[in-house]
């Protein structure tokens, strides 16, 4: 019997979008490596898991979060 | 026609405060146009943080968040100013689609906060 589908968790805390800023929401969706999570692990719906993308992208850029977690030369 | 961005500088965390606001005032001058006669219409001072990663090899950077109101054009001449600035370790220039409000952000806090920290409850392995 096929799983019923997560609900996503962003829609389930009823915001629209996903602020680049707020590392803390981000990092929910990262390996501990800093990879993001896929949707089919983490039940995000596709537009919440586009703009997440598009957010973890940004906020790697700004060092907020880390390209990769626990590297350093 | 006007648009709406938000910027964010990281300065270099050895400038002193009147440096920065020196910089802002200096990048700000370049954004004004007839249409938009009051561009910025918001400035948050981030203060220091640490980097997630060292960026030319510095680990602390003083963040400043703007958003400001201008013509795209306008754009150009204020990127490459701000390449141009020495104490501008990184910045990001980006629309402003209707983002939330900027979460008020508890400044020094911890800035490479540990993965799933907070809920990590019911996110990953149960498909399997």
């Amino acid at each position: 019997m096929r799983r019923r589908r997560k609900p996503c968790p962003i829609c389930e805390m009823s915001c629209r979008v996903i602020d680049y800023k707020d590392e803390r929401l981000l990092s929910r969706f990262l390996t501990e490596r800093g990879k993001i999570i896929p949707s089919r692990l983490s039940g995000m719906c596709a537009r919440h898991q586009r703009q997440l993308s598009t957010a973890i992208k940004r906020a790697r850029q700004i060092a907020l979060i880390p390209f990769i977690r626990g590297y350093s030369r | 026609m006007t648009r709406e961005y938000e910027l964010v500088y990281i300065f270099d965390s050895t400038l002193e405060e009147p440096q920065i606001n020196e910089r802002l005032d200096r990048f700000h001058a370049l954004l004004t146009c007839p249409e938009a006669p009051e561009p910025i219409t918001a400035v948050s001072h981030w203060g220091k943080r640490t980097l997630a990663y060292s960026i030319r090899g510095k680990e602390v950077g003083y963040y400043v968040v703007v958003r400001f109101e201008s013509r795209p054009d306008l754009l150009g001449e204020l990127e490459r100013a701000i390449k141009l600035d020495e104490g501008v370790l990184r910045y990001l220039v980006v629309l402003n689609e209707g983002l939330a409000p900027a979460p008020v952000e508890t400044e020094g806090e911890e800035p490479a906060a540990p993965t799933a920290a907070d809920d990590d409850s019911d996110d990953e392995g149960d498909d399997a």
